[in-house]
C-alpha cells in the first residue's frame, strides 16, 4: 500500500453561478520515501493538490488516504492533531513567526505533541544540526538570510519525524546560490533520513532532483517527466 | 487536549509595533483613569454612607421628619423622658446612651469671608460621644463655651481651604463668633462633614428649645420594637423611630441617580476604550492572517489562536490598568468631594480596584475577541496566500 493515496479527487470553487475545477478526478500514489515534484501553470491547482494531501482543505469528492488514514474524514479538531503529528510543511519564504527564535520556531509543531522539554531540546538540535544551523539557534529571522530563514522552515517540517514532508514552491523566493543549498538540503534529508517529499514548483531544476515529476494541466494530472523548456515556456504564458 | 500557543509568542508580539502599542496603552489607560475615578466617587459616596449607619443606633425624630432631619423638631425633654423610659437603651456607669441633637445646614462665615457657605451644623451634648463611636477627636480639644470642633472634610463642604477652619481660627454662626477648638474624624462617615458645638448654645443663638432628634444606642437585650413602641404610645410627643441602617440605606437609595449616571459614564467611556482595543488588535491580528494561517497548518487549533490573541489583548489591559491604578491612586485616592449633603472622599479601595482591572480585562477580551474570530473563520488555504 502506497503511503499517500489521492483517489478521484475533485475540487470545485463556486463563485455564484460560476464553477471552478483546478481538481478534475486526480489519482496520485506516493511510496514511502519518494520525492515527487509536481508542476504546473499558475491557477493549475498544484497548491489546491498539495493542501489536500496536508490535510489543510477537503476535496469536493473523492478521498485522500495517508497511511491507512482516510484523512478526508476527520474532523477539523482530529485533522488538526493529525498535521501536527504526521505533515510537514515547507512554505515560501518568510513564514517563520519574526518574535520567536529560530530554535522556538523549530520547537512550535514538537509542543504539539506529548514531548518532554529534554526531548524537545534534543530534537531542535538535531533538526538544526540536520540544516547545518546549529550556530544559529539564538537567532531571530530577521538575523537570518533568505536562505537560512527556508532552512530553518524545514527543520520545523521534519523536526516532529513526519511521514510526508509537502513544500510549496519552497525555493520561489531564493536567489540561485541558496535555491542550489536548499535542494542539496532536501536531497540529503530524503536519501539519508528517507524523508518522504511532494514538491510543488516552478523551478525546472528543482523538479529535476526529483525521482518522480508529475504536471498539473486542466484539472488532470499527468504523470510523465515533463522537458525543462516546456515548463519554462507555460510559465512564461 | 488543547495545547497553547508559548506565552513568550502573546508577550513579544506586544513588541512587533512599540508605537502600536504604547498608543493603544495611552488610550486605555486613559478610559481607565476615568472608569477608576468614577469607581472611586461611587465607592466613597456608598462607603461614606454605610459607615455612618451603626447598627445599634436608633433616630428618634417627629413624626415624617425621617426624610429630612433637619426639618423634624421635637421636644426637650424627650430625651430625659425616653432615657427613662425605655429600658432596652444601652447605659453605662450611670449614663444613659441618649443624644440629643440640633441638626441643621446654615451659613457659615470663616475668617475675613464676607458672603459665608452653607455648612451642616450638629449642636451635641456630652452623650453625642457615647452613640456616635466613629467620631474621634484628630486634634484640640472638644469644644466649651463659645467653641465648635470642626470635622475633618468639613472645610471641604464650605469650600474653604482646611487653614480656615484650623485650630485656633473663628468662625461666624447664626450672629455669633465661634473658636474652632478641635478637629475630629468619624471613618470616613458623613459626620466628618459638619461642625458640632455645645447643643444649648447653638439652642441659645437659634432661639430654639427643641432639639432636631434623638440618637440612642440599644444595650445588649434592646430592640428596636421597644423603642417604636414608646413612640407610638406617646402620641403626645409626636415622635417617629427609625434605625439608623433604614435612614442610610434611604439616602443610598436617594442617590441611585446619581450612581446611575455615573454607571452610564462608565459604559461609555468603556464603549470608547472597546473601540482604541479593537482598533488595535484588528490591525495586529489583519497583520498576521498569514502567520496565523501558518501555525493552524502545524496543527494549532483555532481556539488556541483566538486565546493566544486575546492573551494579547489581556496584557495591553492589564498594562493598562496597572498604570491607571497606580495614577488613581496617586491622583485621586482621598480627594474630598463636597456636596449638597455634606462632603466625602474618593476611595480607590480593594472593590474599587478589582472592578476598575475587571473592567480592564473585559475590555482586552472583547477588544480581541472580534478580531480573532473574523480571521479564525477563514480557510487557511487561503489565507495562507495573504500577504
Ligand atoms: N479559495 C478559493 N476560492 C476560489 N477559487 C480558488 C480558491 N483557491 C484557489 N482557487 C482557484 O483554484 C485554482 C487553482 O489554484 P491554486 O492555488 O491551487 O493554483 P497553483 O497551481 O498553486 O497556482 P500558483 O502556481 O500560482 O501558486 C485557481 O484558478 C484559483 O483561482
Ligand atoms: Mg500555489
Amino acid at each position: 500500500m502506497a503511503l499517500v493515496e489521492v483517489i478521484d479527487v475533485v475540487k470545485e470553487y463556486r463563485k455564484g453561478e460560476h464553477v471552478i475545477r483546478p481538481l478534475d478526478e486526480v489519482s496520485l500514489e506516493i511510496e514511502r520515501h519518494e520525492f515527487v515534484s509536481l508542476m504546473g501553470a499558475s491557477g493549475s491547482g498544484k497548491s489546491t493538490l498539495l493542501n489536500l494531501i496536508a490535510g489543510i482543505d477537503r476535496p469536493t469528492s473523492g478521498e485522500v488516504i495517508v497511511n491507512g488514514t482516510a484523512i478526508t474524514r476527520l474532523s477539523r479538531r482530529q485533522l488538526a492533531h493529525w498535521r501536527a503529528a504526521h505533515i510537514g510543511y515547507v512554505f515560501q519564504t518568510h513564514n517563520l513567526i519574526p518574535v520567536l527564535t529560530a530554535f522556538e520556531n523549530v520547537e512550535l509543531p514538537l509542543l504539539l505533541l506529548p514531548f518532554s522539554r529534554s526531548e524537545r531540546r534534543k530534537r531542535v538540535a538535531l533538526a538544526l544540526e540536520a540544516v547545518g544551523l546549529s550556530d544559529r539557534a539564538d537567532h531571530y529571522p530577521r538575523q537570518l538570510s533568505g536562505g537560512q530563514e527556508q532552512r530553518v522552515g524545514i527543520a520545523r517540517a521534519i523536526v516532529a519525524d513526519p511521514l510526508v514532508v509537502v513544500a510549496d514552491e519552497p525555493t520561489g523566493d531564493l536567489d540561485a546560490e541558496s535555491t542550489e543549498q536548499i535542494l542539496e538540503l532536501l536531497m540529503r534529508l530524503n536519501t539519508e533520513l528517507g524523508t518522504t517529499f511532494l514538491v510543488v514548483t516552478h523551478d525546472p531544476r528543482t523538479a529535476g532532483i526529483a525521482q518522480r515529476r508529475l504536471r498539473l494541466e486542466k484539472g488532470k494530472l499527468l504523470d510523465r517527466d515533463c522537458p525543462a523548456h516546456v515548463a519554462t515556456i507555460t510559465e512564461d504564458e | 487536549m488543547l495545547r497553547l500557543l508559548p506565552w513568550e509568542y502573546g508577550v513579544r508580539n506586544l513588541f512587533r509595533r512599540p508605537g502600536r502599542t504604547a498608543l493603544t496603552v495611552a488610550a486605555l489607560t486613559l478610559v481607565l483613569l476615568m472608569v477608576f475615578a468614577a469607581l472611586s466617587f461611587v465607592r466613597g459616596l456608598n462607603l461614606s454612607l454605610a459607615i455612618s449607619a451603626d447598627p445599634r443606633v436608633v433616630l428618634i425624630h417627629s413624626v415624617g421628619g425621617g426624610e429630612n432631619l433637619e426639618s423634624s423638631s421635637i421636644p426637650a425633654r424627650s430625651a430625659a423622658l425616653v432615657a427613662a423610659s425605655i429600658p432596652g437603651i444601652q447605659r453605662r456607669y450611670g449614663q444613659v446612651y441618649v443624644s440629643p441633637e440640633l441638626h441643621l445646614t446654615t451659613r457659615v462665615y470663616v475668617d475675613g469671608d464676607e458672603q459665608g457657605a452653607l455648612g451642616v451644623i450638629r449642636g451635641v451634648a456630652p452623650t453625642a460621644l457615647l452613640v456616635r463611636q466613629q467620631v474621634q477627636l484628630i486634634e484640640g480639644r472638644w469644644p466649651q463655651l463659645g467653641e465648635v470642633a470642626v470635622g475633618r472634610l468639613a472645610a471641604v463642604k464650605l469650600g474653604r481651604p482646611d487653614e480656615a477652619l484650623a485650630v485656633g481660627q473663628t468662625v461666624m454662626i447664626e450672629g455669633r463668633r465661634w473658636r474652632v477648638s478641635g478637629r475630629f474624624a468619624a471613618v470616613g462617615s458623613a459626620l466628618e462633614a459638619e461642625i458640632w458645638g455645645p447643643l444649648d448654645e447653638f439652642q441659645q443663638a437659634l432661639k430654639r428649645q427643641d432639639v432636631s432628634l434623638l440618637a440612642v444606642t440599644l444595650g445588649p437585650g434592646g430592640e428596636f420594637g421597644e423603642i417604636d413602641e414608646f413612640c407610638k404610645e406617646r402620641l403626645d410627643l409626636e415622635l417617629q423611630a427609625t434605625p439608623e441602617t433604614f435612614f442610610y440605606g434611604n439616602l443610598q437609595a436617594h442617590y441611585r441617580p446619581i450612581r446611575l449616571l455615573i454607571w452610564s459614564i462608565v459604559a461609555l467611556v468603556s464603549g470608547a476604550g472597546v473601540l482604541a482595543g479593537l482598533n488595535t488588535m484588528y490591525a495586529n491580528v489583519l497583520g498576521r492572517v498569514r502567520e496565523l494561517a501558518m501555525l493552524q497548518t502545524l496543527g494549532y487549533s483555532r481556539t488556541a489562536l483566538v486565546l493566544s490573541v486575546i492573551q494579547e489583548g489581556m496584557l495591553i489591559a492589564a498594562i493598562s490598568a496597572l498604570m491607571a491604578a497606580a495614577m488613581a491612586l496617586w491622583a485621586i485616592d482621598g480627594t474630598a468631594i463636597r456636596f449638597t449633603m455634606g462632603a466625602f472622599v474618593l476611595r480607590m479601595d480593594s472593590v474599587a480596584v478589582a472592578t476598575g482591572c475587571a473592567v480592564a480585562l473585559a475590555l482586552g477580551v472583547v477588544g480581541a475577541l472580534t478580531p480573532a474570530l473574523r480571521v479564525m473563520r477563514m480557510p487557511i488555504g487561503e489565507s495562507l496566500k495573504a500577504i
